[in-house]
């Protein structure tokens, strides 16, 4: 098909759900009341790490209006993605502060609140792990039971008598010997602070749990609901078709909802007040505090070169700071060793990822999982590299940049399908008018003035961090008016997928885009399965799936119209909502005359209701090589760079972004306005991480800003004046329409971008975010008492 | 215990136990009267005992703006004001937006520029952004920025949502020029 | 919220003493942009909430030529904002208002409340500081004045007793030619708790008043800095040695989370040259 032809791919149609959300009709979990619903409220642990000596609920169970309170011993159940090592409710030790250690059911809020309060709880601290180097030190084991947990094997590799989650690597070729050949070698060292999701509707979820059998419903703000039954039902010893998750309207996701979190707890409470529906609802606080976060990491980085600027070596350590539970953490240490090593083709690399218990909250996805931290350190070090080289940074990234035929760390071999990261540079390059770094002199003229410009360049990829199986599906049903219905088992979390579900298949089928309904309020008992919504997956597999569908709708109804005009399906063809005889136009029948099946004037009936059913499994992925990490882990590359323009305060340190160019190569753009959108909001979430966001935690492991009083997310006076998102679209051969998945790519490499331009402004390389005025100012004092 | 052949609705706000108060206000052009409880909030109030939901709970410390309503023709955030301390007042909710089953040119202009994802956000920027312009019909973006930046959003970036306040204004004031 | 309380909103200073005086664990509630957090979260407690915004006397916000404005306790920030005249004579209290909060918590928060509530960044205590402002304060044994200087006596703390009852503050009039700047420093350019607060104003006889927030456990005017200043000519070339000097005031806490002493050393520093600066350039209104 040629592109110019689409109808409606690569348009920009608007959110189909935008009227429900701009007249507050659209209900998500926080907004939901059942009859006899029951609120939960939970006590959270004030310390790190504690051994819990008592509790006493007494005073709570007898507080009129309390129904149910829950301590670890009634939850005996362990739970996790890939690490089996969380319980619902702490039971004889806390891990983090935060860590719910008993939970209350009540006909009200107030009155569950009221009944946490009365709950005495003696513990004895105990001294915690609060850093990585404590974490790798190991005298005190945030899992004690390490060695007996259960997990995910041969994808995740937990070390004995350690607080190392997963140690996951990736060797290839010889690096010591590379770097003794090198003309230069290179070593930094990098941090970024853990960091919050903050999505703007808090965790939430509602069980009913019927006491006289396994089955539950669930109601969450989840993202992938069909984990949620999975998970649940590993944890409960259930099986999974007993669990019914629906998911309402999102209030915002980012990877934090893309696991279990509030919905086992909820089902026990619920179970226990003998199946009346109880609602959990996180207070902003309990955000922070109790559910996961982004960790924190280091990454040691060496890098040898030649002297024209050729990397020859990169070894790497990335020690993740991931918090007392693994959740997905080990995922997003596992993405460190087949993507941490940057869009570049690297001969010998040695790259170790380790993801660490500590006794904080624990840490979970963020919105393209490891690459913003890994980001972070490749693409500043890409710079700190071409500085001591002497060469451009974008002439260094140009040398050593992948492309078709070009090997990846993990012995994927490149190809023009795969999408092309130097179209990406070099379209931010020319959107920023990149000359180079300024020199001294430069910069000296502009520091008369108090402020000084500084551009910068940074480059990115990501491919979807799934297991090698990860399969989605859609179904379509049509009514008598020729209207179809869409079902997929992803969520729309207000990424906009819907409305690109819906471009598709009024592609494929030829319909009016009026005529096509993707359905909301996904419902595990009803939508065909999905594995999650994360990744960036949904457009490429969900697309995929929804094309599927799509053609075997077609496919089914040409068999019936064949019969009807007595030729062979072949001399069939579909366009404007029928289908029709190629040869004979005349001769055509409605989608609506055949969808259930086709009446001849004298009653006979033939075919009968037409349902369009299409799945899309990962084909050729495979599992990574325990010592090497070789393996083919990426079902889609994405390939992106930012290049930005900015300007420092060189007394306050404030940082004003003039413009940033974000340009992804997302193979063919479905609904340009949202891809924007994506960017625009991507972008920026980026540079929340970039400039003011970051937990904060005491000695003692307590978080000082579980708030938005001072957890700083970006407003609207923090924007950029100017966000140029640049879509390139070189085609995926797999990709619906040669789409490729864009939602989390533009929040990576932000900092580096933004760090990148700090050394052009400043000739300071800094090597820990956040980039907030004060670090820059003082940093700007210490360069220039030094 | 757990009654569980209980069948009356059990999800009313139950208060805190002190005498309710009488309550009268108005609110997206009802008159409305209630005896609540004295120490709830104007944004429980409308989403417990009034059932109007569009108004969202994000952080009840008024750092978020997700519970921004107007009241006498301000915008202010409804987790920081006792329902009581309402009494008398008029209130617009976003379910007040749309009249006559026609959207606002301004809930218009939210959706043709995509100035939501999400959506939880949106009922309180629509908020903010109606009490700027029905107090500035020409805002400049620094105004539009201003009013708007006690609103978080954490999905759209804030452009598009600007976008769609400004060409609201420009539409809503060529509306009152041609009426 | 764990407290349970009744609430009373008088129409009259008396009975709203009176109040005051007979019952005990009363929170007073003017804009409640401070008290409904901390209730809200239980980090306060009440059983009665007097709600003083229906009392005639405290919704004035009046000026009369040669005595200046008295701003009633329950007059907003966004009224305040709203005020052309007040932001034509005493523009840092003005910029000061702008720089609360976010606009619709300004729309609710009172300057009073600010004030009493008494935070060490409080947006519109180095304004109201460097106008020579008094706290105007009710109880049942009559009404007595105070100086704002004299009003803060630590984090969260002033000289108010539990019975008291702030009607409102009251500002000097001002005479031509008077000037004056707030600048703040905040982690974000959105709504954001300053760092660093700083009000600068020169009168018309070149008398330079300063007062800083944020960067102690009080707001304050630094009257021994302005008595130095005053030996000296006011040039732009003054600005460094003010930026060295004023740190010498200052006592920043050494364990905020929200900034590091050491810039807020900087920032002080940075904020006081240009505030100068602006004013000398007579850019300050």
């Amino acid at each position: 098909m040629d592109k110019r032809q689409y109808k409606y791919i690569g348009k920009s149609p608007d959110r189909s759900e935008a009227l429900e959300k701009v007249t507050g009709r659209a209900a998500y979990v926080h907004d939901m009341e059942l009859p006899g619903m029951l609120y939960a409220k939970a006590l959270h642990s004030p310390y790190a790490r504690a051994k819990i000596v008592s509790i006493d609920v007494s005073a709570a169970k007898a507080l009129p209006g309390v129904k149910a309170v829950l301590t670890g011993e009634d939850a005996p159940y362990l739970v996790g993605l890939y690490m089996i090592d969380k319980r619902i409710i702490a039971k004889d030790i806390v891990r983090y502060q935060g860590e719910v250690v008993a939970a209350v059911a009540a006909t009200d809020e107030r009155i569950a609140e009221e009944a946490v309060s009365l709950i005495k709880v003696e513990y004895e601290v105990l001294p915690s792990v609060q850093t990585i180097d404590e974490a790798l030190e190991a005298k005190i084991l945030v899992h004690e039971d390490i060695n007996d947990l259960e997990y995910m094997k041969g994808v995740f590799f937990p070390q004995k008598d350690s607080n190392i989650a997963s140690w996951n690597k990736t060797v290839r070729g010889d690096v010591e010997k590379a770097f003794e050949e090198s003309y230069l070698v290179v070593e930094n060292e990098m941090y970024l602070p853990a960091a919050a999701h903050t999505p703007l509707e808090t965790h939430a979820a509602i069980a009913e749990a019927d006491p006289y059998s396994d089955r539950i419903k669930i109601w969450s703000s989840a993202q992938s609901p069909f984990a949620v039954r999975q998970l649940m039902a590993k944890s409960f010893g259930i099986a999974e078709s007993d669990i019914q998750v629906i998911i309402p309207y999102v209030g915002g996701g980012f990877g934090g909802k893309a696991g279990i979190h509030l919905e086992p707890l909820s089902a026990l409470l619920s179970k226990a007040c003998k199946g009346r529906p109880v609602k959990y609802k996180a207070t902003r606080e309990e955000e922070f505090n109790q559910l996961p976060t982004r960790a924190a990491m280091r990454g040691r980085i060496k890098t040898g070169v030649t002297k024209d600027g050729k990397i020859t070596a990169m070894k790497v350590y990335y020690d993740w700071d991931s918090g007392a539970y693994a959740d997905y953490g080990v995922n997003v240490g596992k993405t460190a060793i087949y993507s941490g090593a940057g869009a570049y083709e690297i001969p010998n690399v040695e790259i170790h990822s380790r993801t660490l218990y500590t006794n904080k909250v624990f840490s979970t996805a963020y919105r393209g999982f490891g690459h913003l931290e890994t980001h972070w350190v490749i693409e500043r070090q890409m710079d700190m590299v071409a500085q001591k080289l002497g060469i451009d940074p974008y002439d260094f990234r140009m040398i050593n940049i992948l492309g078709p035929g070009k090997t990846t760390v993990s012995g994927e071999v490149i190809t023009e399908s795969t999408g092309s990261p130097s179209d990406c540079l070099k379209a931010v390059a020319r959107e920023i008018n990149w000359t180079g770094y300024q020199s001294e002199e430069e910069r000296e003229i502009q520091r008369k003035t108090g402020k000084v410009r500084g551009k910068g360049l940074a480059l990115l990829h990501k491919a979807p961090a799934m297991p090698a199986f990860t399969s989605t599906a859609s179904i379509i049903q049509i009514d008598g008016d020729g209207k179809v219905k869409v079902m997929i088992g992803a969520i729309d979390i207000g990424q906009g997928a819907n409305t690109a579900m819906r471009q598709i298949a009024a592609e494929v089928l030829d319909i009016p885009l009026e005529n096509v309904e993707v359905v909301w309020e996904s419902d595990t008992q009803k939508n065909p399965y999905d594995w999650q919504t994360v990744a960036s997956k949904l457009t490429f597999m969900g697309g995929n799936a929804v094309i599927k569908a799509a053609e075997d709708m077609i496919k089914q109804m040409k068999e019936v119209a064949a019969q009807v005009f007595r030729c062979d399906v072949s001399k069939l063809s579909h366009g404007d909502g029928y289908i029709y005889h190629v040869h004979h136009p005349h001769k055509k029948l409605s989608y609506g005359n055949l969808a259930r099946g086709y009446s001849y004037e004298n009653g006979n009936a033939i075919g009968g209701v037409i349902i369009g059913r299409g799945t899309y499994i990962a084909d050729g992925l495979t599992n990574l090589d325990k010592e090497t990490g070789e393996g083919l882990p990426a079902l889609v590359w994405t390939y992106g760079a930012h290049g930005v323009d900015l300007e420092v305060d060189l007394e306050t340190g404030d940082v004003h972004i003039l413009k940033i160019a974000s340009a992804f190569d997302l193979g063919q753009a479905i609904n340009k306005k949202m891809i924007e959108g994506q960017i625009m909001g991507g972008v920026l979430q980026g540079i929340g991480s970039a400039l003011s966001e970051g937990l904060k935690f005491n000695a003692e492991g307590k978080l000082l800003n579980p708030t938005f009083t001072d957890y700083k997310i970006p407003s609207a006076k923090d924007i950029p004046d100017e966000i140029v998102p640049i879509l390139i679209e070189n085609p995926q051969a797999d990709g619906p329409f040669g789409a490729r998945g864009v939602g989390e790519h533009p929040m990576i490499s932000v900092p580096s971008v933004i760090g990148n331009a700090l050394y052009d402004a400043l000739g300071i390389n800094f090597h820990k975010l956040p980039l907030n005025p004060e670090n820059i100012a003082l940093a700007i004092a210490a360069h220039h008492t030094s | 215990m757990c009654d569980h052949e209980v069948k009356t609705n059990c999800f009313e706000y139950i208060d805190s136990q002190m005498p309710p108060v009488p309550l009268e206000l108005n609110v997206n052009g009802e008159s409305i009267y209630e005896l609540i409880d004295p120490a709830m909030t104007l944004l429980d109030f409308l989403r417990v005992s009034l059932k109007l939901f569009g108004t969202k709970e994000g952080c009840r410390e008024g750092e978020c703006g997700a519970c921004t309503v107007i009241m006498n023709g301000r915008a202010v955030p409804s987790c920081l004001i006792l329902a009581i301390e309402a009494q008398g007042a008029d209130i617009i909710t976003v379910e007040g937006l749309s009249k006559n089953g026609e959207l606002s040119i301004l809930q218009q202009e939210f959706i043709k520029e995509d100035g939501l994802q999400c959506g939880f956000c949106t009922p309180g920027m629509l908020m903010s952004a109606k009490a700027l312009l029905d107090r500035n019909p020409n805002p400049t973006v620094d105004e539009v920025k201003e009013a708007i930046a006690g609103n978080l959003c954490r999905c759209t970036g804030y452009k598009s949502i600007i976008n769609a306040i400004l060409s609201a204004a420009k539409r809503e004031r060529e509306a009152l020029s041609n009426g | 919220m764990l407290s349970k309380f009744d609430y009373y909103k008088p129409v009259s200073l008396e009975k709203a003493t009176e109040y005051l005086n007979e019952n005990s664990e009363t929170k007073i509630l003017a804009g409640g942009t401070d008290l409904l957090i901390s209730l809200q979260k239980n980090k306060e407690r009440c059983k009665h909430i007097l709600d003083i915004k229906a009392i005639p006397e405290l919704n004035r916000f009046t000026y009369t030529e040669g005595r200046g404005y008295f701003i009633g306790a329950a007059i907003t920030v966004n009224q305040i904002s709203e005020e052309k005249l007040l932001r034509e004579k005493y523009p840092a209290i003005s910029q000061g208002a702008d720089a609360l909060g976010s606009y619709q918590v300004r729309n609710r928060a009172t300057m009073v409340g600010n004030i009493c509530n008494a935070s060490p960044g409080a947006d519109l205590a180095a304004p109201l500081l460097v106008y020579d402002a008094k706290v105007h304060i009710a109880s049942s044994e009559g009404i007595r004045a105070t100086d704002l200087c004299d009003f803060f006596t630590g984090v969260k703390k002033t000289i108010l007793k539990p019975k008291d009852l702030v009607i409102g503050i009251s500002i000097p009039d001002v005479e031509r030619g008077d000037r004056s700047v707030y600048l703040r420093k905040s982690r974000i350019k959105g709504a954001d708790l300053c760092n660093v607060a700083i009000a600068l104003r020169i009168n018309p006889e070149n008398k330079l008043s300063i007062a800083l927030g944020a960067v102690s456990t009080i707001p304050m005017r630094l009257f021994e800095l302005e008595r130095k200043i005053a030996e000296r000519e006011l040039t732009p070339e003054l600005g460094d040695w003010l930026a060295a000097e004023i740190k010498t005031y200052i006592n920043p806490r050494r364990d905020s989370i929200r900034s590091s002493p050491e810039y807020r050393y900087l920032i002080t520093g940075v904020l006081a040259k240009r505030g100068l600066l602006k004013l000398i350039d007579k850019e300050g209104a």
